[in-house]
């Protein structure tokens, strides 16, 4: 039985009058790739960043590795060393060529000497296929190269967990192949993974636990061959012949336009 | 003698320089202060700094300049050139503080976001990630500031400073020439300001980060 | 940030220091403070010729520059000039930044509220100048609202007469202004205005100089009495001052300073 790494235990958030979720628990075990499907604004990104402790639950726990990262006086920046997160809109700094983007975390937080951290760094990038890009600045690379550079930077940190919060839904679409390529990968080399995404066939061929939510708690969870062919709940079929028939549209018309 | 007057006038710049160098920069350390915690303090630290902010772009340079020299005479003796000039930068810092919180902003949340996701503390975020692109992008209002106080430290005069304006009036007033001793005044600051916005769009370019070649 | 903090301190050490070397010496008065400390800090407006000005090289020169340099010379002490625009000396003085000053002061009670002065070093008069054969009569001062009356820009003399066109009685197409004294005496000469109004001392000189004209009427009119500003209720001070002035005026030494700087 492998050990679990992450866990939210009847997590709770609330904005004003708004419940965000309500009671979620999620097991990540080592080695996992979990994908989170679900409809828009349901708070499937609040959760990934309550994970990591950049926005605070508002009720229930959070424990990496067993222990209760929520507790009051624990050393968040610490936390986040361990839990690596990929943005939405990449979030690369701007200042910063490729491979500073990378190094950064290992000089400024983990204290590496600077040569031990540029090899470490160009290992990462040579892990997204981007050392020849080392030196180029966010500002004069493809958004699929950013977000590349995005998950080798977060790679670095050697975490225990990698967020991914919609990794892909901010790129082109021709751009798109290239960073699910790369988490492919990560999840053969049994990365432990928890990834927010609307990509059907990524969520199809790599997870090894696919979780529906919807409003706030989660609806159903299972392998993705019991999700996509035999949902139990109405819902998880609805969303998902909704979101299969949107985005063959959006294939189509992209075909046709090019 | 002619010459000798302008050369006396032009003894006055480097007091005038002084008085900006000594100005900016401390005018630059209080803002870039405030800015920080009017963006990441709470609540509380952010209405002091935004009181601060409204209360010292109320104040005209001058009546603090009186108040520093001559009404906190009795608790700290500054000489006229401290008095003026840190008046000056105390003034400047709140205008420096907005022109920083703009810069602070337009870095946007998403920057600190993923600083603090790689595990940096707030201060490290700050330091290392928000505050190098910042400042780049405050280097262009920052120039207009800096050649505002560089106008301003004529202000200094009245404390009997004697930078350029003040000379220029003496001249006047012994030549019976204003437009000679006021329009080489005139010259002088020009020079001194168009330098000063030159220098830094030329550090504004340098800085620039690189996009799509 | 903790750059700035180093910065932020430095900042405030600098400014200790440079208070530390200001702080005078402790001293039963004002006077003992001065002698002990060897120096008189006094204040000036050097932009007002031929009172206080600077020459080509930036030195102050003047009437009061020289009387109070003479006056520093007797009390024992090293004189340090401190220039300021005139509107900041009073303050200056009333809050100790300087231990006197003179600019050409003219006593008014609103002045005595907040500071002392010393005697009167010094009375200037005022002159209207007419030409010989000048027709019309100068009785009383404000008679001359009647005429076309020449006068140098910025001087005491010019406020007088505008608070007379601003009440009214003297019209101001009437009222010409110099940059020069002796610009105004010679047009009065070609006849083109009719009196003059100016410092009786230079009036004097022109028109011998000129010749062809004449002092119609004179009196302390614009100014007045200049004195010296010293703290207020600095007793010791002004005694010691206003003995050098009594000493001053009785060898001679400011008529003689007065024909220096008035009479050319």
């Amino acid at each position: 039985m492998p050990e679990t790494i992450l866990e939210a235990r009847n997590l709770t958030k609330v904005y004003g009058q708004n419940t965000i979720f309500k009671n979620i628990n999620l097991k990540v075990k080592e080695g996992e790739a979990i994908v989170v499907i679900g409809p828009s604004g349901t708070g499937k990104s609040t959760l990934l960043r309550c994970m990591n402790l950049l926005t605070r639950a508002d009720g229930g726990q959070i424990l990496l590795d067993g222990e209760d990262i929520t507790a009051k006086g624990y050393n968040e920046d610490k936390v986040r060393q361990h839990i690596g997160m990929v943005f939405q809109n990449f979030l690369l700094f701007n200042h910063l060529t490729a491979l500073d983007n990378v190094m950064i975390g290992l000089t400024r937080v983990k204290k590496m000497p600077r040569e031990q951290a540029v090899k470490k760094a160009m290992e990462e990038l040579r892990r997204v296929g981007l050392l020849d890009r080392a030196d180029h600045y966010p500002g004069q690379l493809s958004g699929g190269q950013q977000q590349r550079v995005a998950i080798a930077r977060a790679l670095a940190m050697d975490p225990r967990v990698m967020l991914f919060d919609e990794p892909t839904s901010a790129l082109d679409p021709e751009l798109i192949g290239e960073v699910l390529g790369v988490m492919e990968k990560l999840a053969r080399d049994r990365m432990t993974m928890l990834v927010v995404t609307h990509e059907m066939g990524f969520a199809r061929e790599v997870a090894d636990r696919i979780v529906f939510m919807e409003k706030g708690s989660i609806v159903e969870e299972g392998s993705p061959d019991d999700l996509f062919y035999h949902p139990k709940n109405d819902r998880t079929r609805e969303f998902l012949w909704k979101i299969t028939e949107l985005y063959g549209k959006k294939e189509k018309d992209k075909g046709g336009a090019a | 003698m002619f010459s000798n007057f302008v050369s006396y006038i032009i003894q006055g710049t480097a007091i005038t320089v002084a008085v900006t160098l000594v100005a900016l920069p401390f005018g630059l350390v209080i803002g870039l202060l405030m800015a920080l915690l009017h963006t990441y303090g709470g609540k509380a630290i952010n209405r002091l700094a935004a009181a601060y902010s409204l209360l010292m772009r109320g104040v005209p340079p001058i009546v603090l300049l009186f108040i520093l020299y001559f009404i906190l005479s009795g608790e700290i003796n500054l000489s006229p050139f401290w008095a003026g000039s840190l008046s000056l930068g105390i003034v400047s810092s709140a205008y420096q503080m907005e022109i920083l919180r703009g810069a602070l902003l337009a870095v946007g949340g998403g920057q600190m976001t993923a600083a603090r996701a790689v595990g940096m503390s707030r201060l490290q975020a700050i330091r290392y990630i928000v505050l190098p692109q910042a400042l780049r992008i405050a280097i262009p209002p920052w120039s207009n500031e800096a050649s505002i106080v560089l106008k301003d430290s004529s202000l200094v005069y009245a404390l009997g400073v004697p930078e350029i304006l003040r000379r220029a009036q003496q001249l006047s007033a012994t030549t019976q020439q204003p437009f000679l001793a006021f329009g080489t005044a005139a010259l002088i600051y020009f020079v001194l300001v168009f330098a000063t916005n030159r220098g830094l769009d030329y550090l504004s370019e340098r800085t620039k980060l690189p996009t799509h070649p | 940030m903790k750059r700035i903090l180093v910065v932020v301190s430095l900042l405030v050490v600098a400014s200790l220091v440079l208070t530390a070397c200001g702080g005078a010496p402790k001293a039963a008065n004002h006077l003992e403070a001065i002698k002990q400390a060897g120096v008189i800090k006094v204040g000036t407006s050097a932009d007002y010729p031929p009172f206080e000005s600077v020459d080509a090289n930036g030195n102050k020169v003047g009437f009061d520059i020289e009387l109070m340099t003479e006056i520093a010379k007797r009390l024992g002490v090293k004189l340090e000039w401190v220039d300021m625009p005139f509107d900041s000396l009073i303050a200056a003085v009333q809050e100790g930044k300087i231990d006197a000053s003179i600019s050409a002061f003219n006593y008014s009670e609103e002045r005595d509220q907040t500071i002392d002065f010393s005697d009167a070093y010094y009375t200037s008069e005022d002159a209207f100048t007419v030409a010989d054969g000048f027709a019309g009569t100068i009785a009383k001062p404000e008679d001359v609202a009647a005429y076309k009356v020449g006068v140098q820009t910025g001087t005491t003399q010019d406020t007088w007469l505008t608070d007379l066109v601003n009440a009214g009685t003297l019209p101001e197409a009437n009222l010409f202004r110099y940059d020069r004294a002796d610009q105004a005496m010679a047009d009065l000469k070609n006849g083109r205005i009719e009196v003059v109004m100016s410092d009786k001392v230079p009036a004097e000189a022109l028109a011998k100089q000129l010749g062809g004209l004449k002092i119609a009427y004179s009196g302390v009119l614009s100014s007045g009495p200049m004195n010296i500003v010293i703290p207020n209720g600095d007793v010791e001070l002004q005694k010691a001052i206003n003995e050098i002035i009594k000493q001053l005026q009785d060898e001679g030494f400011i008529d003689q300073l007065a024909v220096k700087y008035f009479a050319e």
